[in-house]
């Protein structure tokens, strides 16, 4: 009776109740307060749900030496998360974008690239912060990249740069998309007057099939000739794009923008979730984190807006670009386009801007591939 | 004929990933070399030797097994290094040690000849002819004195051989050298630098990838023009495309065309498919995948279920 007692004592030491920490259940609560958001709010609910669980499955308090954690070499969450740490879900991720985008609204006006560069300010403002709060410039450089308001993008770099950070840069970098709603309208509103968000832009051209499939050759070939260093996103993003626009490899598009980026971003969201295992987590580097996040997402909606502002002033009458759109420079797409739409629509309710926005918004993912190869290959 | 092409596809690939590797082995180095050995590296047998260190200073792994080192150049098969030895495969990066004892019996890096100042040592690739590197070590190289390649701030000089203090199994030159993130922290501690170099270009990018379409837009614009002219005889002018470009055009006038011709050649059940086309695109009952194109995914409702459209079996 006695041994069984002593068995019975000896297995209550490897659960979960002994060995859990404050911290352990601090990250549970955060991970179903993700779930709760992601179901409740349906923010960005693809990412949130598998994040969410992942950062409970993560921060089930472990008996050390099972093989089962995910920075235990061999186990199965540490292979899958392997995708995270070598970089390879991101350009998996990043060639689904690219099957599932449509460039048209960028083609037919192209001068709406340049609101996706001016977006990308939020990345070096917030690296220069960064550096200002003491973090090193390879560091600073993965933190900054949040701005660019693309999860893969930031996972790729801070894998490279900073591979410490990166479960606290993934998860402010998807809180943050998520939380476009909330975050862009205000900085909208103060950079612009009601005058400037009433205007009305002209009808996007009709863009020929021919100028489609020529977009992502000379697209890719021309930003990755500048930067190298961005080949694997840029490279992806492009080649999705051509497999879209050819119309002679419907099944690959198809697998790409469907089977493929489902598979990769359940692997993505829940070994990031995974990987803000309390101990590393909850540091004063993470709450520093999400700080720099929220400002860099600040940043970036006041340059897209502020520039389109400055262009306007080149342009004529009628030619004039809405500066509410200014925001869908950040590469969250394309929920900060549908905030442009949204935020035209209440003030002018026949309005509508989300064609156009799309523009800067595509660009905007261009945009932060091609700053995170420079940033790559600085720091890297 | 398309066996052939699959043929053809496979020798492709075959042919390129074997220049693959043939490339990183090109870029296979003779690092360093010390010929009068008192105080430096001790061999597996206790001995003090002369000692050539091989270096792989390309980004992918090689394997050196089949290769050979030698110190005459009619004889360039004079110490192959072993095939199958799963040492001989060098990761990016990677130094390797051999030791010039002069029997080559000893091991896989034990080659069999001893080394000489004044004399030119070469690494020969598997083939037994073609030369990858060659270094003559200099005739006054003192005792624990190497001559090895200069390495610049971890990037490997090619071309500079320099006497150096023996550095044997590691990089030569400063092994603190900075990283490129402290670099940055020395020269730009505020991070201005690089943000303004940066986003100039991330800019830079984005115009000229403006400016080139702007222009293939343009010329887009043109052909479609053309090819309209000369469709003009055969389509009605109401139903041709336009991909003008322009905001004004004779849009209004064909869209008032469309509608008369809808009005009077169709009859209500065109006007309710359009309406109830509309209803279900803006109820998300459609899914648009196309540009351009509407997609109407089929969508079981009462009003189409067979099980409401058939008669009820007479009660008896």
């Amino acid at each position: 009776m006695n041994t069984v007692l002593e068995n019975i004592g000896e297995f209550l030491q490897f659960t979960g109740f002994a060995n859990a920490t404050w911290g352990h259940i601090i990250m549970i609560i955060i991970g179903l307060a993700f779930i709760y958001i992601a179901i409740k709010k349906e923010w960005e609910p693809l990412l949130l749900v598998p994040i969410g669980f992942g950062i409970i499955v993560g921060n089930i308090p472990l008996f050390p030496g099972l093989n089962v954690g995910i920075y235990e070499d061999g186990s199965v969450l540490n292979i899958l998360y392997k995708g995270v740490q070598q970089g390879w879900y991101p350009p998996l991720i990043f060639l689904g974008i690219g099957a599932m985008t449509d460039f048209s609204a960028l083609i037919a006006n192209p001068k709406l690239m340049l609101i996706g560069a001016a977006a990308q300010l939020g990345i070096f403002g917030a690296y220069a912060i960064a550096l200002a709060m003491g973090f090193s410039p390879s560091e600073a450089g993965a933190i900054g990249i949040i701005g660019g308001a693309d999860g893969p993008t930031a996972i790729f770099l801070s894998s490279k740069l900073a591979p410490d950070l990166m479960g606290a840069i993934a998860v402010s970098a998807y809180s943050y998309m998520a939380l476009v709603p909330v975050i862009q309208p205000p900085v909208m509103r103060l950079c612009t007057t009601k005058k400037e968000r009433l205007i009305r832009m002209p009808a996007p051209r009709v863009v020929s099939q021919r100028e489609k499939i020529l977009f992502p050759i000379a697209g890719f070939l021309l930003t990755a000739f500048i930067v190298p260093s961005g080949l694997p996103l840029l490279g992806m993003l492009f080649f999705g794009n051509l497999l879209k626009e050819s119309g002679v490899t419907r099944r690959l598009a198809e697998t790409a923008r469907g089977p493929l980026i489902d598979v990769v971003t359940i692997l993505i969201g829940l070994t990031v979730g995974c990987s803000t295992q309390a101990d590393k987590f909850l540091q004063p580097s993470s709450i520093m984190i999400f700080v720099l996040g929220f400002l860099s997402f600040v940043i970036a909606t006041f340059g897209g807006v502020m520039f389109v502002k400055f262009i306007n002033l080149f342009l004529k009458p009628g030619n004039k670009i809405n500066p509410l759109i200014g925001n869908a420079g950040v590469s969250a797409v394309p929920d900060s386009a549908r905030i442009s739409n949204l935020e035209g629509l209440r003030y002018d309710k026949r309005n509508f801007l989300l064609m156009h926005a799309m523009g800067p918004n595509v660009a905007g993912v261009i945009g932060s591939a091609v700053a995170a190869g420079i940033l790559l290959g600085f720091l890297g | 004929m398309n066996k052939i092409k699959s043929l053809f596809v496979l020798c492709a690939l075959t042919v390129a990933a074997a220049s693959a590797s043939a490339q990183n082995l090109n870029e296979m180095l003779i690092n360093e070399v010390l010929v009068h050995n008192e105080t430096s590296l001790v061999d597996g047998y206790g001995n003090r030797n002369g000692w050539i260190e091989l270096l792989n200073s390309s980004y992918g792994s090689v394997d050196i097994g089949g290769c050979y080192l030698t110190d005459d150049l009619q004889n360039k098969k004079k110490y192959l290094i072993p095939k199958g030895d799963v040492s001989t495969k060098l990761a990016p990066r990677q130094v390797v040690v051999f030791y010039a004892s002069g029997i080559g019996e000893q091991g896989t890096y034990y080659i069999n000849f001893k080394l000489e100042p004044g004399k030119t040592i070469y690494f020969v690739s598997s083939d037994g002819r073609t030369v990858i590197d060659q270094v003559t070590i200099p005739a006054d190289l003192g005792v624990d004195e190497s001559y090895g390649r200069v390495h610049i701030e971890g990037t490997i000089d090619d071309t500079e051989f320099t006497k150096m203090s023996p550095s044997p199994n590691s990089q030569n030159g400063d092994l603190e050298a900075e990283t490129k993130s402290q670099i940055m922290a020395r020269t730009d501690p505020y991070g201005w630098i690089i943000s303004l170099t940066s986003m100039s270009v991330v800019f830079s990018a984005l115009i000229i990838l403006f400016l080139i379409f702007k222009y293939i837009g343009k010329a887009s614009v043109k052909y479609d023009r053309k090819n309209d002219s000369k469709d003009e005889t055969t389509v009605p002018v109401a139903f041709k495309p336009k991909h003008t470009g322009k905001k004004d055009g004779n849009m209004p006038e064909v869209a008032a065309a469309i509608a008369m011709a809808l009005d009077k050649e169709c009859g209500n059940e065109v006007k309710a498919a359009i309406a109830l086309a509309l209803h279900m695109h803006l109820t998300s009952y459609v899914h648009d995948q196309e540009s351009f194109v509407l997609t109407i995914k089929s969508h079981q409702t009462q009003w189409s279920d067979k099980r409401d459209m058939q008669l009820r079996k007479p009660i008896k």
